[in-house]
C-alpha cells in the first residue's frame, strides 16, 4: 500500500511538471503582447519596452522557460497583472472557499442520494420510485445556473429569506450548497438506485428474506453494504464533478472561490492569475483521482494485491 | 441503419422526445422567418415590460422582444452544437479508426493521452481552450469540439476494434487492398451507424457546455442571444423583471431533456439488450461535462 501511495505521489509530481510545461507553452501561444497587457492599452511604447525587459520577455524562449520553472518550483507564480499581489497569495484563500462550498455540497448530495436511491430501489417500479426518478431526471436536465437563478428569485428576491451572494454567515451557505448539492444528488440518486437494485436482486438477499430478517435490515445492512463499492467510486469522483460545477455556482452566488477567480481572470486577461488558477485546479483533480483510487482499493481488498 | 430506426419508432416515449428535438431544429432553421419581432431592435421606452399580447415573454432591458430572442437563441445553440459535433466527428473518428485498426504502440500512446484528458472535467478543458482562442462563438465551437474529442476517439476506436477481425476485412487484405482503402470502404462503412447513434448521446453535453460557457461570459458575446447568456443578463433584473428567465430556462431544459431521451432511445434501438436499463446509462453521459469519466474504464494499477 505504502509503495502504491509513493508511486502515485511520484506520478503526481511528474504530472505537475508536465502540466506547468504545457501551461507555459500554451500561454505563449496566446495572441497578443504580454508586456502590453501589463502596461495597459494607452501606455507609451517606452514603458512597454521597459516592462518587457524587466519581465525577461525579450529573452529567448528556452531561457524564459527555465527561469519560469525555477521560480515556480520556489513557489513563485508571479504577480497578478491587476492587483500586483503574488498569485499564490490570491489563490490560496480562494481554494479554501471552493473547498468549503464543494465539501458541504458533497455531504448534502451523498446523504440525499443514499436515502432517495435506497427508497427508490426498495419501492422499485412503484409511484414513489417513479417520482424520485422524475425528480432526478429533472435535476440532470436542468443546468445549475437555471436552478440557481430560480432559487435567488424565490428565496432571495421574492421571499427575502436568504442572502443572494457572498459567504459571510451560515445563511449565505444555504442556497449555493443546496443548488450545487441537489444537482449532484440528482445524478448520484440514479447511480445509487441502479446499484441498489442490482444488490437487492442477489441470492443472499433472498436467503435473508427467507430467514425472516426484517426488511429494513435487509436493505440497509445487506443491500447497501454490497452496493457500496461502486457507490464509493462514484461519490469520490463526484467530488471532482462538484469542483468543476463550482466554477458556475460561484459565478451565480458571488462566492469568492477559485472557479470564479479563474473566470474573472480570463475576462480581464490577467494571464499570470489564470495560469495559477488552472494549475491549482488541475492539481486538485489529479489529487482527487489519486484519492479515489486509493479509497477504492481500501474498500475492495481484492484489488489491493494487484 | 433502417432497422435501428424501425426499432426506435416503436419506443413511444423516445419518439415523442425525438419529435420535440426535431421541432427545436425546425425552429432553429426557420428562426429568421418566425420571430415575431426583430430580436436586435432596441426600444428603450419599452424596456423590462412584463408579458403582454404584443410581447409574449415581455421585453429585456433594451426593450428587445424576449420571445424573438429565445427563438434566435435556438438557432445559435443548434448551430454551435451541430458544428462542434461535426468537428469532433471529423477529427475524432479518423484518429480513433486508425489507431483501432492499426493497434500496437500508436494505439497505446493515443489511449494513454485520452485517459489523461478524461481525468479533467470537460468544462475545465473547454475553459482552458477559451483562454487561448478567446471568448466568442468560434471559441465555443473549438472549445467544445476539442474537449469532447477524447470521447469520440474512444467511440471510433472501439467500433474499429470490433470489425478489424471480421471476415470481410480479412478478405480485403487478402485481395491486396491498401489500408486506406480498407479503412474507408470496409471499416468506416460498417462502423458509421453505431458512431452516428452514439454521437447523439453527446449532444446534451454539447448544449450544456455551450450554455455554461456563455453564462460565464466566455462564450457567445452580446448582442447575439444564447440561452445561457440571456440568463446571465436576466439575473441583474430579477427584482424588476423576473419574467426574463422564463423563456431561456424552459427552452434550455427542454432541449437538453429531449436530446437526452432521444439519444437514449436511439441507443436502445442500436442494442436491444440495453432495454430497460435507461436509468443506469443517462448519468455517465451527462457527467463528463463537469466530471471525469473514470468509471467507464477499469481503474489502472
Amino acid at each position: 500500500m505504502l509503495k502504491l501511495i509513493l508511486n502515485r505521489l511520484a506520478f503526481m509530481v511528474v504530472a505537475g511538471l508536465l502540466l506547468l510545461t504545457f501551461l507555459f507553452f500554451l500561454f505563449h501561444a496566446i495572441p497578443g503582447d504580454p508586456a502590453r497587457l501589463i502596461a495597459g492599452d494607452s501606455a507609451p511604447e517606452a514603458l512597454v519596452e521597459s516592462i518587457r525587459q524587466a519581465y525577461g520577455l525579450d529573452q529567448p524562449l528556452v531561457t524564459q522557460y527555465t527561469t519560469y520553472m525555477r521560480r515556480v518550483l520556489q513557489g513563485d507564480f508571479g504577480l497578478s497583472n491587476f492587483s500586483r499581489q503574488p498569485v499564490l497569495q490570491i489563490v490560496g484563500p480562494r481554494l479554501l472557499n471552493t473547498a468549503k462550498l464543494a465539501g458541504w455540497s458533497m455531504l448534502l448530495a451523498m446523504s440525499v442520494s443514499l436515502l432517495l436511491g435506497s427508497l427508490s430501489a426498495m419501492y422499485w417500479d412503484r409511484p414513489l420510485d417513479r417520482g424520485i426518478t422524475a425528480f432526478s431526471l429533472a435535476g440532470i436536465c436542468t443546468p445549475i445556473f437555471v436552478t440557481g437563478i430560480l432559487g435567488i428569485y424565490f428565496f432571495g428576491v421574492h421571499l427575502r429569506w436568504l442572502p443572494i451572494g457572498g459567504m459571510s454567515t451560515w445563511k449565505h451557505y444555504i442556497m449555493p450548497v443546496m443548488t450545487l448539492g441537489l444537482a449532484q444528488a440528482a445524478g448520484f440518486t440514479r447511480m445509487v438506485r441502479a446499484c441498489m437494485i442490482d444488490a437487492l436482486g442477489r441470492d443472499f438477499i433472498t436467503t435473508a428474506r427467507s430467514k425472516g430478517v426484517p426488511e429494513r435490515t435487509i436493505v440497509f445492512k445487506h443491500g447497501l453494504r454490497n452496493a457500496l463499492l461502486p457507490i464509493i467510486t462514484f461519490f469520490g469522483l463526484g467530488l471532482g464533478h462538484t469542483l468543476g460545477g463550482a466554477a458556475v455556482a460561484e459565478s451565480i452566488f458571488n462566492w469568492p472561490g477559485l472557479g470564479r477567480l479563474m473566470v474573472d481572470s480570463i475576462l480581464t486577461r490577467d494571464l499570470p492569475l489564470t495560469q495559477g488558477c488552472i494549475f491549482f485546479f488541475a492539481m486538485v483533480f489529479i489529487l482527487v483521482n489519486l484519492m479515489v483510487d486509493l479509497l477504492y482499493r481500501w474498500a475492495d481488498p481484492r484489488l489491493a494485491n494487484d | 441503419m433502417m432497422d435501428i430506426l424501425r426499432r426506435y419508432a416503436r419506443d413511444r416515449v423516445g419518439l415523442f422526445f425525438g419529435i420535440m428535438l426535431l421541432a427545436f431544429y425546425f425552429v432553429a432553421i426557420t428562426a429568421q422567418w418566425i420571430t415575431p419581432q426583430d430580436p436586435f431592435e432596441t426600444n428603450l421606452s419599452e424596456g423590462l415590460e412584463p408579458p403582454s399580447a404584443a410581447h409574449w415573454l415581455g421585453t429585456d432591458q433594451f426593450g428587445r422582444d424576449t420571445l424573438s430572442r429565445v427563438i434566435l437563441a435556438t438557432q445559435v445553440t443548434a448551430r454551435i452544437t451541430t458544428i462542434s459535433l461535426l468537428f469532433s466527428l471529423l477529427i475524432g473518428v479518423p484518429i480513433g479508426m486508425i489507431v483501432g485498426y492499426i493497434g500496437g504502440l500508436l494505439d497505446a500512446v493515443v489511449m494513454r493521452i485520452t485517459d489523461m484528458l478524461l481525468i479533467f472535467p470537460t468544462i475545465m478543458i473547454a475553459i482552458i481552450i477559451v483562454v487561448v482562442v478567446g471568448p466568442s462563438e468560434h471559441g465555443v465551437v473549438i472549445a467544445l469540439g476539442l474537449s469532447q474529442l477524447p470521447n469520440f476517439i474512444r467511440i471510433a476506436r472501439s467500433a474499429a476494434l470490433s470489425v478489424r477481425r471480421e471476415l470481410y476485412v480479412e478478405a480485403a487484405v487478402a485481395a491486396g487492398a491498401s489500408w486506406p482503402d480498407i479503412l474507408l470502404r470496409h471499416v468506416l462503412h460498417n462502423i458509421s451507424s453505431p458512431i452516428i447513434v452514439k454521437s447523439t448521446l453527446a449532444l446534451p453535453g454539447f448544449v450544456l457546455g455551450a450554455s455554461s460557457l456563455s453564462y460565464l461570459g466566455l462564450g457567445v458575446q452580446p448582442p447575439t442571444p444564447e440561452w445561457g447568456q440571456m440568463l446571465h443578463e436576466a439575473k441583474d433584473f430579477l427584482t424588476s423583471a423576473p419574467h426574463l428567465i422564463i423563456g431561456p430556462a424552459i427552452a434550455l431544459s427542454l432541449f437538453v431533456l429531449s436530446a437526452n431521451m432521444t439519444g437514449d432511445s436511439l441507443n436502445e434501438s442500436l442494442d436491444p439488450k440495453l432495454k430497460g436499463r435507461r436509468i443506469k446509462r443517462i448519468v455517465p453521459r451527462l457527467a463528463p461535462w463537469f466530471f471525469p469519466r473514470f468509471w467507464s474504464r477499469p481503474i489502472s494499477p
